[in-house]
């Protein structure tokens, strides 16, 4: 028996030296998102849109390898390295959240291999460094977000402001963005409250809020969770204005929210409300189709702001490859650097959140277009004018 | 040279070659390099858990003091990586006494939610200050460099963290094997059973909590200067009870079970992730299932680890040096002298009189029994006389010294040595191993000559003592087989030798002769009545009226709590008070 | 801070307090009798919240296709373990129990859920789907492991905690839910206004409570948990198999855990992996209560509630390191108090 349990765990051991190689024609692209862990509500529709990315770029066969990182750095790294050790990767897609793409940012440069981040930190592309020269980002940047934001509460009289905020990576950026950008436009932001992903209860949050009577709330949360405190803050009866953030853009967040998220107001990628943008903006069509594609695949309804991020992901290779692909053949470095510099290259590309153009300093590339401001209403997103 | 001497270089000559092999993918470098930090930990782990018997859900805090500390002082400071080893090992080592000042007062699973709840509490700390860089952490870690070559090849890293991996479990190897490592494994026959050889438990206790939390660190500082970016993530409870599990799976008492476990955590996790996929398609995510479900199974094959089951672990046999220069023995006090004394001792446990009012004496040289029936108090007397209890009231001296008050290393200390009703031996040691932790106290080498093999003339005699012991209670013969596996009789004969290493003046024997054959009983007679002569004194409680008959030149007889009678065994047999109370009221 | 604010701190403190109770209450039984720490005790939760907020939207939950599979892998295990001593009528029992059962509750779900037939229906019918599959997990990944050192079944309870967490993302989603609760009424006290569910959830705390008490004081079953959570050896001479009384109290852990998801997923929003943090606190307060004492622990369990409360008022980033900070003197204080305790097992 020792002698089998033995050979048995020599087997297991030996199993990786069967892992595949990779051929040359093909341009590798590899996937390392959370699709488990705290972070599967954005991970798990990305993947799913991994899904639907070309298979067939400039006539070069595309294929993609997708590991889960479950939120956790470490694996994450792991995953990266995998990926570009035994996959021979050309670019990476990656990872859904900041903390996770902050470890990637090292491997990335040490490797030279593009890395096109689906995390909303700015400090992911700024300040820019030989390291950061690797990574090119697809969310618009919170500071974007945050301005338009705390314009419109400017514009509609909002004098005071208190934030309730994840207590992770995603609370933190926005309690920067908003900080400054609230400081800027003369609104004073008073209390400051952070409450966690799986929190039962805000109530010690909304009634410390509650108190100092400010003329608007923020929210900064992503998906269903993001409800919870404006759920409390209604049940309470909070009369002033409640903003959220982009994160909060799916349609489950419609659900749970129901009744208590009417008249809701916070910016988002035009994706979210594609159908409504005039025919003129050039993002409709572009972003129309991966509704379609993406509802076809999971059915009506399914769609989210966070998947639209690896669509354009694709969008942006599709762009970049033929040009890189005059450099060298996939799987070689010339071909990577290529890549790199194609991406850095790339003006006015439509993609589904805006319109981008990438230079050497911003490797976000988008402007005012990649965001509306849009409400609630009637259980549905309606985009404000 | 042997091949125990050896393999430490040939251990290294593979860290530095293995990961060149041609051929070798150079992920599997990258894992290896993700075991290896692992292993560093559960290494941690054994000592703690698996052999001090201290589970903790917190290893990963202390990887986070070690990789905070790195990054803080090399991104901020610019301070070399070299520079900051140091510094790392010392937060992690002042931040688990702090931290085990507090909890390793706790017991058993208190201790457990303890390690929980500050593992918990240091997540949240590090994600909510900006010393730590908040929840999207510190970047931008230099690599390590030697000699201006900066070490960010991953085959090159490797060489550094195995070598790391090495030193770990050859410092921990050590220091089990050293008189501080004897304490900590003593842990696990009973804190009071240790403590009644003079070792301070709280401080074994300390020095696990240490040395797992010191070998975490150092994971730490490898793992930030390989991933060059810090967050809290790796640093929470799930981390934590990951590598506990990687502990548990390889199995926890061993060193080469946690680098087993650490091993095949990490690469069953790996294969999961390439063939599941494959198996079940790209859309699901079912790797946690699958691996909680092998881990289940797993744990139902080998509930001792994996590590035990394909090496059959056998306590190794240990060489003895007879030529080792004997231990400083004690001068025994004159026979005849008064030794012990006993006065209104009192012990009351909620309503119930355990002791009440006793008063006794012993003279050097003498073999005194202590009888009676069952409860009547003769154990928790044993108790108060080697301060595993303390009295309400009464006095005891011993030699001039009050016992009261004192603890069990205290009264060790003085001279008193005992055995125990239920036997206390540690299950994972040999026969010789359990002796010597009774010369606990004739031995003065702390942990930290211990790992660096600096004890070892002491240890010889410390080891030489124990099998003169061992020869004069007969089991010189059984000297390596592994305590538990002896009959129960002998494992009291066991105890009797670790009694004997104290060098006791004083011996207080609980049941010794219970589960012995008469042949046997008769030899145990015939050893006592030598070491009376060799002037140590000896108190025995005893249930085989025979035996203590025959042996013991005085007699007390307790009931309910109180002395009832005392004298030569003729005058107690012949004491109508004593025969009421063994054989009932007969009016 | 006025006196409004505390009592809606308190009350609110309370309500989670409760649900903590309920689970502290669970994982006490579930040690006392099979020594598991039972950490998968929060996927019960999330799974009962779960469960029921998809019957509620008149949709399947998978978690009765989890059922089906953990009923026939107990029958496989058991039969296993039992295949020597099985006589026919208890392995008519055995197939009855692991077979049938999930069968008929498959059916029952495919015929009501998309009535909707209301919320008692529904709430009964997510704890006949979660509840039998703690007694199935019991016969499969803990039974065998009868045996094994504590920890080692703590490791085992992660493993089980780590795929059930797998399973109900796959069931259920990353996205949360909430459902209808069993009362939209809110009753106003002074300046308080306590919802409806919220006094369910503290009534329904407290019968199960006095239910517990009754059963373990007045009834056969009752007495043998607590004999073989004093002395296994002795409880078997007197005929109650510790495998028996195991799984009885997996079964209780399973209601408990289900009961209390479905009466917190209409206060708030309940997700896949909601259940561990919620367990964790539960477990706490059933250490602080010292893993033995039932008012013990229930009284723990408020007090970690209302200090939570009162904490994510006061500091809400440091919400959890005051809570998990806060409960290490008092576990000091209990250990102190608990005098000499010996560490083996």
């Amino acid at each position: 028996m020792p002698r089998i349990r033995q050979a048995a765990v020599l087997a297991a051991l030996a199993l990786p030296l069967l892992a595949v190689g990779a051929s040359a024609d093909t341009v590798h692209v590899g996937v390392t998102l959370s699709a488990t862990g705290p972070a599967a509500s954005l991970g798990q529709p990305e993947q799913k849109t991994v899904a639907l990315l070309p298979t067939q770029i400039a006539g070069q066969k595309v294929e993609y390898n997708v590991l889960d990182d479950g939120g956790d750095s470490t694996r994450g790294v792991a995953n990266m390295r995998k990926l570009v050790d035994d996959g021979q990767v050309d670019v990476v897609i990656g990872s859904s959240i900041t903390p996770v793409s902050m470890a990637l940012i090292g491997v990335a440069a040490e490797k030279k291999v593009p890395l096109l981040t689906m995390s909303a930190s700015a400090r992911l592309i700024a300040p820019m460094d030989p390291q950061r020269q690797w990574v090119f980002k697809l969310p618009q940047n919170d500071s974007l977000m945050a301005d338009a934001i705390v314009e419109h509460m400017a514009r509609h009289g909002v004098k005071t402001l208190a934030f309730i905020g994840f207590n992770d990576a995603y609370g933190d950026s926005w309690l920067a963005e908003t900080t400054r950008a609230a400081a800027a436009r003369g609104v004073q932001l008073g209390s400051v409250e952070r409450y966690s992903r799986t929190d039962t209860s805000v109530t010690g949050q909304v009634l410390k809020v509650l108190a100092e009577k400010p003329d608007a709330v923020l929210i900064a949360g992503s998906g269903t969770p993001a409800a919870l405190p404006q759920k409390a803050l209604k049940e309470r009866g909070y009369k002033g204005h409640v903003y959220q953030t982009h994160g909060a853009a799916n349609n489950d967040f419609l659900r749970v929210g129901g009744k208590d998220v009417e008249g809701t107001i916070l910016p988002v990628g035009p994706i979210v409300v594609a159908a409504q943008l005039p025919d003129s903006n050039p993002v409709k069509k572009v972003a129309l189709e991966y509704v379609h594609r993406y509802e076809a695949a999971n059915g009506a309804g399914s769609v989210s702001a966070f998947g639209a991020h690896a669509w354009d992901s694709g969008l942006m290779l599709e762009a970049a490859i033929p040009v890189a692909l005059k450099a060298g053949r996939p799987g070689t470095p010339e071909f990577r650097a290529a890549l790199r510099d194609a991406l850095e290259g790339l003006t006015n590309l439509t993609l589904s959140h805006g319109i981008t153009t990438m230079t050497a300093d911003d490797h976000n590339g988008f402007d005012q277009r990649a965001r509306v401001m849009i409400t609630i209403q009637n259980g549905a997103w309606k985009l404000l004018p | 040279m042997t091949w125990r001497a050896l393999w430490p270089l040939a251990a290294l000559l593979l860290c530095l070659g293995l990961p060149w092999l041609p051929g070798l993918p150079s992920f599997w470098v990258t894992l290896g390099n993700y075991i290896g930090i692992s292993s560093i930990v559960a290494i941690g782990l054994v000592v703690l858990t698996g052999v001090g018997g201290i589970t903790s859900f917190g290893q990963a805090s202390f990887l986070g003091f070690g990789a905070y500390t790195t990054a803080i002082l090399t991104v901020q400071t610019g301070m070399s990586p070299w520079l900051t080893l140091p510094a790392a090992l010392a937060v992690s080592a002042v931040a688990a006494l702090l931290i085990g000042a507090i909890t390793l007062r706790l017991s058993g699973h208190y201790l457990a939610v303890g390690t929980l709840a500050w593992s918990v509490s240091l997540y949240y700390t590090f994600a909510n200050l900006d010393l730590f860089g908040r929840n999207d952490g510190i970047s931008g870690i230099p690599p390590l460099s030697l000699e201006g070559l900066r070490l960010i090849d991953g085959r090159m890293y490797f060489s550094v963290i195995w070598i790391g991996v090495l030193l770990a479990a050859l410092a921990t190897a050590n220091l089990l094997d050293s008189r501080a490592g004897r304490a900590i494994r003593a842990l696990r026959g009973g804190a009071q059973a240790a403590a009644s050889f003079g070792v301070n438990t709280p401080r074994a206790r300390t020095l696990a909590f240490v040395h797992a939390a010191v070998l975490a660190a150092f994971a730490g500082w490898l793992y930030a200067h390989m991933q060059r970016s810090v967050n809290p993530t790796p640093f929470g409870l799930n981390a934590g009870i990951e590598y506990l599990l990687m502990a548990v799976v390889g199995g926890a008492a061993h060193i080469p079970g946690a680098l087993l476990g650490a091993g095949l955590v990490t690469v069953v996790n790996n294969l999961l992730q390439d063939l599941l996929p494959k198996l079940i398609g790209t859309q699901g995510n079912f790797e946690t299932i699958v691996f909680g479900a092998i881990l289940v199974l797993t744990l139902q094959a080998s509930p001792e680890g994996i590590w035990p089951h394909i090496a059959r672990v056998r306590p190794r046999p240990h060489r003895v040096r007879p030529d080792a220069a004997p231990l400083a023995a004690r001068v025994m006090p004159p026979r005849g002298a008064p030794l012990l004394s006993v006065r209104g001792l009192n012990r009351t446990f909620g309503g119930l009189v355990a002791v009440n009012d006793l008063c006794f004496t012993l003279t050097a040289g003498e073999i005194a029994g202590l009888i009676g029936p069952n409860g009547a108090g003769k154990t928790t007397t044993f108790n108060l006389l080697t301060g595993v209890d303390q009295p309400g009231g009464g006095s005891v001296e011993f030699l001039g010294h009050s016992l009261v008050g004192l603890r069990a290393p205290a009264i060790a200390r003085l001279g008193i040595a005992r055995s125990f009703q239920h036997v206390r031996l540690v299950p994972s040691m040999s026969v010789i191993e359990n002796v010597v932790i009774g010369a606990h106290l004739r031995g003065r080498a702390g942990p930290l000559r211990g790992v660096l093999r600096l004890d070892r003339a002491e240890e010889a005699q410390l080891y030489a003592e124990a099998a003169r012991q061992l020869v004069r209670v007969g089991l010189a013969a059984q000297a390596d087989r592994p305590a538990t596996s002896l009959a129960l009789g002998q494992q009291r004969v066991v105890e009797i030798a670790r009694a004997l290493c104290l060098d006791p003046v004083l011996l207080l024997l609980d049941e010794p002769a219970a589960g012995l054959r008469h042949n046997e009983k008769a030899e145990l007679a015939a050893l006592l009545r030598r070491l009376r002569g060799e002037g140590v004194t000896i108190l025995l409680v005893e249930h085989d009226m025979d035996f203590v008959m025959n042996l013991a030149d005085r007699l007390v007889v307790m009931d309910f709590g109180t002395m009832l009678a005392e004298g030569t065994p003729e005058t107690v047999r012949r004491d109508p008070a004593v025969i009421e109370a063994y054989l009932g009221s007969v009016a | 801070m006025d006196p409004t604010i505390i009592a809606i701190l308190v009350q609110d403190g309370v309500v989670n307090g409760a649900i903590y109770a309920l689970l502290a209450l669970s994982l006490v039984l579930v040690f006392a009798v099979t020594r598991v720490i039972f950490i998968p005790q929060g996927e019960f939760v999330a799974y009962g919240a779960l469960t029921y907020a998809a019957l509620d939207a008149g949709q399947m939950p998978g978690s009765v296709w989890l059922l089906c599979g953990l009923g026939a892998a107990a029958c496989a295990a058991s039969l296993r373990a039992e295949w020597r001593r099985l006589s026919p009528r208890r392995l008519a029992r055995l197939l009855a129990g692991t077979l049938a059962l999930p069968a008929a509750v498959l059916l029952a779900t495919r015929e009501l859920a998309p009535l909707q037939p209301g919320v008692l229906v529904q709430a009964l019918l997510a704890l006949l789907i979660v509840t039998p599959m703690a007694p199935y997990l019991y016969r499969v990944a803990f039974r065998p492991l009868a045996q094994a050192s504590v920890l080692v079944l703590l490791i085992a309870a992660v493993g089980v905690h780590l795929a059930m967490g797998g399973l109900g993302l796959v069931f259920f989603g990353p996205e949360g839910s909430r459902a209808t609760g069993f009362s939209e009424d809110s009753l106003e006290l002074g300046p308080l206004i306590v919802p409806g569910q919220s006094l369910w959830i503290v009534g329904l705390t407290v019968a199960l409570m006095l239910g517990l008490y009754g059963f373990f004081e007045f009834t056969l079953y009752g007495k043998a948990l607590r004999a073989t959570a004093v002395n296994r050896l002795g409880a078997r001479l007197v005929g109650i198999g510790t495998a028996q009384s195991g799984e009885i109290a997996f079964s209780l852990a399973g209601v408990i855990g289900a009961l209390s998801g479905i009466l917190i997923v209409p206060l708030t929003t309940v997700y896949y992996d909601t259940g561990f943090i919620i367990g964790l606190k539960g477990f706490t307060a059933a250490i602080i209560g010292g893993m033995a004492s039932y008012p013990g622990a229930a009284l723990a369990a408020l007090g970690v509630g209302v200090l939570e409360s009162f904490s994510s008022f006061w500091a809400s980033a440091f919400k959890e390191v005051i809570v998990f900070t806060a409960i290490i003197p008092v576990l000091l204080w209990r250990s102190l108090r608990g005098g000499v305790v010996e560490d083996e097992e």
